[in-house]
């Protein structure tokens, strides 16, 4: 017998709600069966994927949805669960269209993506179980801040097969997170039947076994079933703080999107009886024969829609597309900015503090100044122990476990819950170890590249504030997994900032504006100077290094070398022994940010030297230091004496042999070799 | 032995075919109703029932049971007696085979009605049923996508069964 109150029924649900119900289905039928239009037309809505056949169970996500309490992350092809959830049906359009107009983020994002961020209603990435992970996220947030409602998080069964799904519902589990999963299964994913996806073929049987999570199966082409079962998913996740799988059977009475061709790998007789499954068909008929409606009050309905469709076809037609210039709007929010110290220099002069003893200081005094601030990742937190480098060190004695803590070993669900928890509330302000090293950040390269999109693609509606600190660079003896600087990688991604300091203040004071900032910013933490003894300045208590601010190390007028992080003291040393030995006057110009990039500070030095050195440690082949010589060239031609020329890593992996790291990584000698050769061009 | 209403859609093609074949086999005073259009005072006029519930995707009722249960929902069955039937996949839906006996019959006993027709799960392999309660089947579980050479003889003995249980 099932354990599910059956609250609704076509007997007992009152009128007012069949009929209500009624409009919402029959209003998303005529959209979805609309939507093809627009494309023969040429008009819009080139990716659609259709929602018939899923009717009953977006119904009920919709209905159960309270956007006073609760956070909703629909995928594309929950037409029917945002207009259950309020959406009308000119927004509907406006997003089919890609109109400025579109709530969800003007027409940036794909069509059929429906969200409104302003009701929590998240714009998702079409990556297929993507925003899994940030409903976990937010339902951190709403059990940390003992609030109100659930995270639903609305996915196609397929989407199960992605690891970081698993990654997803293993933390709601462990955290015991007010989280309702919806699978709706509709057999396929595309053209891939389930039993290519997994064994089970009710994929929620996959996570049974997991602790403190609740698994419901529900029959998602039936209304009062998909309703009844949404109910108590809903009441059951809230009042036990524990995360629920609805599992609901749906079937696809159409292709997958408009660019896949069922007919090519389902035969006569499924595509028959899907027909027959037809959800609203079946409700339709349901309120004829038990007479809680006459033929007549549907048929008015459907008048009523059919003309409500039409006024929202014309409103959308009308709309403005978004214009070519505004593609420049919102890549990043403003960052913080500092009064104090608009250059990002000072002149204090007090005791040196090592580069580790900076970032430790610095992110205790923004814990105390900002009580809304988080740090997680993995090895963060365990009595004594702060991180892998103790970076973190006496963080979790000081602010509690609530906001210091231990991540599973999963760098994807690192990022995508600080992505998801950043969306409770403005203030919030996330700090993630995204990896143990920057060379195990990979698995968390798909939560990192959605969240250089959010700002964006929400067209500045949601900006995830976050920062991701990673130790990084080699010169330890780490080998290939240990010693990756991978900034280059990472910069082609708009919409995050990068830094790089190389000294204590500067890591300091860039950590504070990046806390302070919104968005997202990567904070590269040369590793191998955390404790050495020329990192270590005197660093003011609330220093503060504003992005894209770059920091002469040395003035010079025969040269200038453009460096960041761990190369930066061996240019300075180079510099010094060209001096020395009499050979030039040699600039060093330490970006310290590279997204955004000092391009002003940059230009002035060339102007002044005519002859520009680009060192970093990251490969020179594929380097970040082939963009800065590219931007010296076009924009400093006239001015060069000689081509800019760069050093870094050989393009090999580094070994974890001394001898072989040695002959990877650049050096004091390569530097040198390359700055003679072009003092004397 | 008193009136047998048998119910089933009458749009089915091999629920249809499986039908006249027990009614061949049972004789007697036999009424078919189609699920379809079916009243509660359609339902309410016999003692002895066959139900045929053939068991959709994964594991599932037909629409057409789903759309009529609501019309007995409030019934007593006390007295009466359920034989039930229907196809189902063990190959292709082994997690779910005849499900929608097993669903048929929950609803039935809610509501005070006599099982009848209890079969043997031996000769099927699947991996869970609904309709499953021990060793047996809590009807009869007809497979036309593997077994079908079996059928005409599982509903012999089946209905030599049930002319002994009906009242």
């Amino acid at each position: 017998m099932s354990d599910i109150p059956k609250i609704h029924s076509i007997k007992k649900t009152d009128k007012e709600t069949l009929m209500k119900w009624y409009r919402l289905l029959f209003l998303g039928r005529t959209l979805d069966e609309k939507a093809p239009n627009y494309l023969k037309q040429a008009i819009g809505w080139s990716y659609h994927a259709p929602a018939a056949g899923h009717d009953g169970i977006q119904l009920a996500i919709g209905q159960v949805f309270d956007r006073s309490k609760d956070h909703l992350f629909p995928y594309y092809r929950d037409l029917i669960t945002n207009l259950s959830a309020g959406l009308t049906a000119e927004e509907i359009i406006y997003n089919g269209i890609s109109k400025d107009t579109d709530v969800a983020g003007g027409g940036r994002h794909m069509s059929n993506h429906f969200a409104k961020p302003e009701w929590n209603i998240h714009n998702v990435s079409s990556c297929t179980g993507n925003h899994t992970l940030h409903a976990v996220g937010v339902a951190r947030a709403i059990k940390t801040y003992e609030a109100k409602g659930v995270a639903f998080s609305s996915q196609g069964e397929s989407s199960v097969s992605e690891g970081y799904v698993y990654e997803a519902i293993n933390g709601a589990s462990k955290e015991q997170l007010p989280v309702v999963f919806v699978f709706q299964d509709n057999g396929y994913g595309i053209s891939v039947p389930k039993k290519d996806q997994t064994a089970n073929r009710k994929v929620a049987r996959n996570f049974e076994s997991m602790k403190h999570l609740r698994v419901m199966y529900c029959n998602g082409k039936d209304v009062f079933d998909s309703m009844n079962t949404m109910l108590e998913a809903t009441k059951w996740a809230e009042e036990n703080q524990k995360p629920v799988i609805v599992q609901a059977n749906c079937v696809r009475i159409h292709s997958h999107s408009n660019s896949d061709r069922h007919e090519l790998y389902r035969d006569d007789n499924e595509l028959g009886y899907v027909k027959e499954y037809d959800p609203l068909a079946k409700y339709r008929r349901l309120l004829l024969r038990y007479e809680r409606a006459t033929e007549e009050e549907l048929k008015a309905i459907e008048e009523d829609v059919a003309a409500e469709v039409k006024v929202a076809h014309r409103k959308g037609m009308a709309a403005p597309h978004p214009t070519p210039e505004s593609i420049h709007d919102f890549v990043l929010p403003e960052p913080y900015v500092s009064s104090k110290y608009p250059d990002g220099t000072h002149t204090f002069d007090g005791e040196p503090q090592k580069l580790i003893q900076g970032l430790n200081e610095t992110l205790k005094a923004e814990f105390r100044h900002n009580p809304d601030t988080y740090i997680w990742g993995q090895d963060i937190a365990n009595k004594d122990k702060g991180g892998i480098f103790n970076v973190s060190k006496g963080m979790q004695q000081e602010f509690g476990k609530k906001r210091v803590f231990n991540a599973p070993i999963a760098e994807d669900f690192i990022m995508g819950t600080a992505n998801g928890m950043v969306r409770f509330n403005k203030n919030i302000r996330v700090v993630v170890e995204g990896a143990e090293f920057a060379d195990y950040f990979w698995p968390a390269m798909e939560q990192f590249v959605e969240t250089t999109h959010e700002y964006w693609r929400t067209k500045g509606q949601f900006s995830p504030n976050i920062t991701v600190r990673l130790a990084s660079g080699g010169y330890i003896g780490g080998g290939l997994y240990h010693s990756q600087t991978i900034e280059g990688a990472l910069a082609t991604f708009p919409g995050v900032r990068i830094v790089y300091p190389s000294y204590a203040d500067d890591a300091a004071g860039l950590l504070r504006t990046s806390m302070r900032s919104e968005g997202m910013t990567v904070f590269l933490e040369p590793k191998a100077l955390y404790n050495a003894p020329k990192a270590a300045t005197p660093i003011p208590d609330d220093f503060e290094v504003p992005f894209g601010k770059a920091r002469t190390r040395r003035e010079g007028k025969d040269m200038t070398i453009f460096t960041y992080g761990n190369t930066t003291h061996m240019c300075v040393e180079v510099a010094e022994q060209l001096a020395k030995e009499g050979l030039g006057e040699v600039e060093v110009i330490d970006l310290r940010s590279i997204i955004p990039l000092d391009t002003e500070a940059i230009l002035a030095s060339v102007k002044k030297t005519s002859k520009a050195l680009v060192v970093h440690e990251d490969k020179v082949f594929g380097g970040f230091g082939g963009e800065i010589a590219a931007q010296i060239t076009t924009d400093a031609f006239e001015y060069l004496d000689a081509p800019v020329k760069r050093v870094g890593s050989t393009f090999t992996p580094v070994g974890f042999n001394r001898t072989l790291e040695a002959a990877v990584l650049p050096n004091n000698e390569r530097i040198m070799e390359a700055a003679k050769e072009l003092l004397a061009y | 032995m008193e009136k047998t209403g048998i119910f089933y859609s009458f749009r089915s093609v091999k629920t249809a075919q499986q039908v006249k074949k027990i009614m061949k086999l049972l004789g007697g005073d036999v009424d078919t109703v189609d699920v379809d259009i079916a009243t509660t005072d359609d339902f309410m006029k016999f003692t002895n029932y066959i139900l045929a519930v053939p068991t959709w995707f994964d594991g599932e009722l037909p629409s057409y049971w789903d759309e009529f249960l609501p019309s007995i929902e409030d019934e007593d069955l006390k007295g009466k007696n359920f034989a039930l039937f229907g196809g189902g996949d063990q190959k292709g839906y082994p997690e779910n085979f005849v499900d929608g006996i097993g669903l048929m019959a929950e609803f039935l006993e809610e509501r005070g009605g006599q099982l009848v027709g209890f079969t043997s799960t031996e000769g099927y392999t699947f991996e869970e049923s609904r309709a499953q309660r021990g060793e047996q089947f809590v009807g009869l579980a007809l497979d036309i996508e593997n077994q079908a050479a079996l059928s005409n003889e599982r509903i012999e003995r089946w209905v030599e069964s049930l002319k002994k249980e009906f009242k």
